[in-house]
């Protein structure tokens, strides 16, 4: 059942697919934060127009799967440009674009819980709006934030398992292969599940332990909202 | 054996408080060794510094605390005892906290009927039939169909003594029914209390009420840092207590209520 | 196929979406709130609800639907045979991991002290939680739910990677590979789960304020 794993071609596989897996979750993490904090900070300060674009953009990337925004980056897009693009780039943007609809809500939020009194204890010092936003209120808020961040990247790695069905190389992709060669499904897919439940439950922990070290006490994010 | 409506004899309870940091661990002793009886219509009234772990003996009384040593008995009942099943006891006792905690999902009168339906297993109209008549007494009839929220703090309380003395228990136990409300709206309440007082009910109430404590209790419980430091009829308290810190303890506070 | 053809096609693929969806979302009521409560105030076994919710965290949904279609259902055709079940049994597990961390989070906010009071009058542990927690916690925890079951009808898209079960992303896909048309039928896709979802979302929101106000949670 298990004999294949001896055979280091699967482990290049695997590590290859991981890899992929890897780097397009932290990129979609961290570019949907920059995103998200741009998003969020526009939605406080803009005007109606901003906030309503703001609004539809977020609607659309949460109202909709990501695995049928997948499809629409890698298809239509480029259908619709008429242009032939890289899929891998093509992945890369969307998972940073949907990640930023989410991303925004937490670090909004987060701002939002501490935005009035330290404005304006921000304020009063003499710093200006943009000062106080970014010595202020965006180091707290990404430290209140860090629990939804690690929230965030466990379900954008699981999410990535859907590039496998765009042809993408992702480790999912690599099960699909190894399984299409030894014909041994069950233990595959324990396999590559378990590798996926180490990878988040290690980063996750990780972050936790993070979190601990800096979050600030006695503020903390009401994960309900 | 006695006649002891209630009965705690040498009881302990400690606690941890978590500090600042996860190492600050205080342990706090909130009763030592502390013994109470009391009788059928007895009104014993327990006062001292905040703090001092009146709430704690309180809450151990009812088992919504577990002691760590000492007994605990209702009648000849002990409920420290192993096996015992102490949702049927606390059935007996009527427990009014002091920041009311009534149930927010329910109107005034489902917070009087859930205990009556649920733990009495009354049918429905009785329940209902007695649940009214518990916020009759109260008076508060005009509330029946309010939610907690819509409520004043007053009207709450009582509520929550309404759900208390619905069941008929064999005492009440009152944890300071007073203190966290806004002085304009203590009065209501302590009215209620005479009311029940008058009728010949059964308490033990922790409170600072010292007009009411005069008027009412038989007996006053001077408590500090755990245990029980002086006990007397309030005239006694009023007049000249026999240790230092309780004679201290009630010149501030009498001072502040002829202040206020 | 003209583009209403297609969005017709698409159209019918909902009622699929929603019961998956709905099967789910109940299979994860059933399963998060006794999890919540045990994890909260059975200490002992608190530990075999962490791990579930880590696994369901933890392990892609497709991998896991690829595990029990694929894999267990050549054993056992009987029930992971069948992809509408394997669908559900994911779903649904996996969201009562997600609600699970919900109502803890729910349990925490309505209080300690209503178990208290709870048990003051004479209530047992459990149905003090039946009859108390339970109805406070469901208000508490309406958005958070809402999203839940919006998140449920989103991935209900991955059951494209078993066969057989044509909701609306499997013809989508359908649609693509028949006609060559790489634009509208994911376009329209893409809005059909809008419109879905965005009510829901809503609606829940506005009703679990109303009853939060009223109780004053």
């Amino acid at each position: 059942m298990f004999e294949w794993l001896t055979n280091p071609l699967y482990w290049t596989w695997i590590f290859q697919g991981l890899t992929l897996t890897v780097e397009i979750t932290l990129f979609g993490v961290c570019l949907g934060l920059l995103l998200g904090t741009l998003l969020s900070i526009g939605d406080i300060y803009g005007g109606r127009t901003a906030r309503g674009l703001i609004a539809i953009y977020v609607e659309f990337f949460r109202g909709s799967p990501l695995f049928i925004q997948i499809f629409i980056a890698v298809y239509t897009v480029p259908a619709l440009l008429h242009l032939q693009m890289d899929h891998y780039l093509l992945a890369f943007l969307v998972f940073g674009l949907n990640s930023a609809g989410y991303q925004k809500g937490y670090v909004k939020g987060a701002m939002q819980t501490i935005l009035d009194d330290q404005m304006a204890a921000g304020m009063s010092v003499g710093m200006s709006r943009w000062q106080t936003l970014r010595h202020v209120i965006i180091p707290q808020a990404y430290r209140i934030v860090i629990p939804s961040w690690t929230n965030e990247f466990c379900s954008l790695t699981k999410s990535t398992s859907a590039l496998a069905f765009v042809g993408l190389f992702d480790l999912t992709s690599a099960g699909l292969s190894i399984k299409g060669i030894t014909y041994q499904v069950l233990p595959v897919w324990m396999v590559i599940g378990a590798i996926y439940f180490v990878w988040i439950t290690g980063v996750s922990k990780l972050m936790d332990v993070i979190y601990e070290r800096k979050k600030i006490p006695g503020v903390e994010l009401d994960l309900q909202s | 054996m006695t006649d002891c409506v209630m009965e705690a004899k040498h009881v302990y309870k400690t606690y941890c408080v978590k500090g600042e940091k996860r190492k600050d661990v205080k342990v706090i002793e909130a009763v030592k060794d502390v013994s109470l009886q009391i009788r059928k219509g007895d009104i014993k009234l327990i006062f001292g510094p905040s703090g001092s772990g009146k709430s704690t003996f309180l809450r151990c009384m009812a088992m919504l605390d577990i002691p760590d040593k000492g007994d605990i008995y209702l009648g000849d009942q002990s409920l420290t005892a192993k096996g015992v099943d102490l949702n049927k006891a606390r059935a007996r006792i009527g427990f009014v906290f002091q920041h009311i905690y009534l149930f927010r999902h329910l109107t005034a009168l489902g917070n009087v009927e859930l205990a009556l339906r649920q733990v009495l297993k009354l049918p429905k109209e009785e329940a209902r039939k007695r649940a009214i008549a518990a916020l009759e007494e109260v008076k508060l009839t005009d509330c029946i169909k309010k939610y907690p929220s819509q409520m004043s703090g007053g009207q709450a309380q009582r509520v929550g003594i309404a759900r208390a003395i619905a069941r008929k228990p064999d005492i009440i136990l009152l944890d300071e029914p007073t203190s966290a409300l806004d002085p304009e709206l203590t009065g209501e309440v302590i009215d209620t209390l005479r009311d029940l007082a008058h009728e010949g009910t059964t308490m033990l109430i922790v409170s600072h009420e010292m007009p009411f404590a005069k008027e009412v209790a038989e007996e006053m419980i001077f408590y500090d840092e755990g245990h029980v430091v002086e006990t007397g009829p309030p005239s006694l308290f009023f007049n000249a207590p026999n240790t230092d810190r309780a004679k201290q303890f009630m010149t501030r506070i009498i001072n502040r209520t002829t202040r206020e | 196929m003209d583009v209403w053809q297609q969005l017709f096609n698409l159209l019918e693929g909902v009622p699929l979406t929603l019961s998956i969806s709905i099967i789910s979302f109940l299979v994860g009521i059933a399963l998060g709130l006794p999890l919540a409560f045990t994890r909260i105030y059975e200490k002992e076994i608190s530990f075999a609800v962490d791990l579930y919710e880590k696994i369901f965290r933890g392990i892609p949904e497709i991998v896991l639907m690829l595990l029990f279609f694929f894999g267990l259902g050549t054993f056992f055709p009987l029930p992971f045979g069948s992809a509408f079940f394997v669908a559900c049994f994911v779903l649904g597990l996996r969201s009562g991991a997600n609600q699970s961390q919900i109502y803890r989070g729910a349990i925490r906010g309505v209080g300690d002290e209503q178990m208290i009071a709870g048990q003051s009058i004479g209530l047992s542990k459990w149905r003090s939680i039946w009859h108390i927690m339970v109805p406070q916690v469901f208000t508490f925890s309406t958005p958070g739910l809402g999203s839940e079951y919006a998140l449920l009808i989103k991935d209900s898209a991955y059951v494209y990677v078993l066969s057989g079960l044509l909701e609306i992303t499997t013809r989508a896909n359908q649609i693509r590979q028949s006609t060559g048309d790489f634009i509208t039928p994911y376009i329209f896709g893409a809005l059909i789960y809008i419109a879905i979802t965005f009510p829901i979302a809503y609606s829940l929101d506005r009703w679990g304020n109303r009853r939060k106000k009223k109780i004053g949670l």
